[in-house]
């Protein structure tokens, strides 16, 4: 003690010096705008720095939220596009049509398989939702498949990777229609059937949704033509490219047409007469 | 007392004349005079170190005030009369200063006091012109000017001491 006080005796005037140094730096910076906005700035620098990692670390775990809002955002504009859409295509035609012919429903891949001949998807959105057979699935590279069967909370799609999938699409530069369907081969390919040989093609022509099948608006993204050979029959073999990775495919929007029932109805009787 | 009156005096002719005169000498702004620590360089060698450090604050105090850079010198003066012992500690001839002398060409001869306002005008001029610019970013202008400022103010003290402050 008696010798701590000896030093404090000895070296009063260090602390006097820290002191009026202090006061001096205070008086600067409380005074002069410049320094006082580079002494801000660097601290302001270094609590970002480090709150910029933090804040990562957080958005890492928050990042599968934030793509559910995303998703879920991603559906509401899709459906005020379709709106208008319509609105710009009836004040074009001056025709009274519905507001929307689409209204689609953001929803999670809960189960999936691509290794199969006959893979399925399970959504997390069922009837409750509004979703029933026969729906049209897309992700956001392209179309995903259809709606099956759907239960109160759930749904099995039917994607493109299944040999029982078959569906009306055309090739968007010419609008030439065939079939699109798997060959329960690569899950990143699919084949194009019924395109005749008079129609000119190239590798990397996109295939789009036809429209036809009532089940997917027109002009949905499909994939694009990866080769073409002429082997046999009438018609060309054509691979193509899906869009869609199925590996990869973590969301979807289920597509909901309202003019459906509407088509169909129309459809059948003409092959009735 | 007489020494207390003869410094408040000293105190006050370089404030005036810092800021009347030499604060506004601008050649080409890299020379910036500061003659005003002659303050601190000629007080008496038996100040206590606590005062040379209150006179220190209170003389970069009054220049802050008039020339409305609160804290810059005072910050500046404050370190060199901290220094300022060890500077003469350093400087020091080999039987130590006599009593009843003071820090003066007259007592000690140019070629020490020469050294000892460099040392010191250095060390200001190095602290302010930093603490003005607060930031290394354009480090080697700003070493320039501490230099040639340093020269010019330690040729004016010098000067001054054959002319004005002769006693």
């Amino acid at each position: 003690m008696r010798a701590l006080l000896w030093l404090l005796k000895k070296y009063n005037y260090v602390l006097v010096f820290i002191f009026l140094e202090a006061l001096a730096l205070v008086m600067l910076s409380n005074n002069n705008s410049y320094q006082r906005s580079v002494l801000v700035n660097f601290t302001r620098e270094i609590s970002g720095r480090i709150f910029d990692r933090t804040q990562g670390a957080r958005e890492y775990f928050y990042l599968r939220k934030n793509n559910e809002v995303l998703v879920r955002e991603n559906a509401v504009l899709r459906n005020k596009l379709e709106q208008l859409a319509r609105q710009t295509q009836d004040t074009l035609t001056g025709v009274s049509k519905p507001v929307s012919r689409y209204f689609y429903t953001s929803a999670h891949v809960t189960r999936s398989s691509t290794n199969r001949q006959y893979n399925y998807l399970t959504i997390d959105k069922g009837k409750k939702q509004g979703i029933t057979q026969d729906m049209g699935v897309i992700g956001d590279e392209g179309i995903v498949g259809i709606v099956l069967a759907s239960s109160a909370n759930f749904s099995t799609i039917l994607p493109v990777i299944n040999r029982d999938f078959r569906l009306s699409v055309k090739v968007k530069r010419n609008d030439f229609s065939g079939i699109l369907l798997w060959e329960g081969d690569d899950y990143r390919q699919a084949a194009l059937n019924e395109i005749p040989y008079h129609a000119t093609l190239m590798a990397g022509d996109t295939i789009v949704t036809s429209g036809f099948s009532a089940v997917f608006p027109e002009g949905l993204f499909v994939g694009t033509i990866n080769a073409f050979s002429m082997k046999e029959g009438n018609f060309y073999h054509i691979n193509v490219d899906l869009g869609t990775d199925f590996q990869r495919l973590f969301h979807v929007n289920v597509i909901n047409n309202f003019t459906r029932e509407e088509q169909l109805e129309l459809q059948s009787t003409l092959s009735q007469e | 007392m007489r020494l207390l009156a003869q410094n408040i005096i000293r105190f006050i002719i370089l404030v005036l004349i810092q800021v009347l005169i030499f604060d506004n000498v601008m050649l080409n702004g890299f020379f910036n005079p500061y003659i005003y620590i002659l303050f601190i360089l000629l007080m008496p060698f038996e100040t206590p170190r606590w005062l040379l450090l209150v006179s220190g604050f209170l003389m970069g105090l009054s220049i802050d005030l008039f020339s409305n850079t609160l804290g810059m010198h005072t910050a500046a003066t404050v370190f060199i009369a901290f220094l300022r012992p060890w500077v003469l500690g350093i400087l020091a001839p080999r039987d130590g200063y006599e009593s009843d002398t003071q820090p003066r060409i007259h007592y000690y001869g140019l070629r020490w006091f020469a050294g000892y306002t460099l040392i010191l005008t250095f060390l200001h001029h190095l602290t302010l012109f930093y603490i003005e610019v607060f930031q290394f970013h354009d480090f080697f202008s700003t070493f320039l000017r501490v230099i040639l400022s340093t020269l010019l103010s330690t040729s004016t003290l010098i000067l001054s001491q054959y002319f004005i402050f002769r006693k």
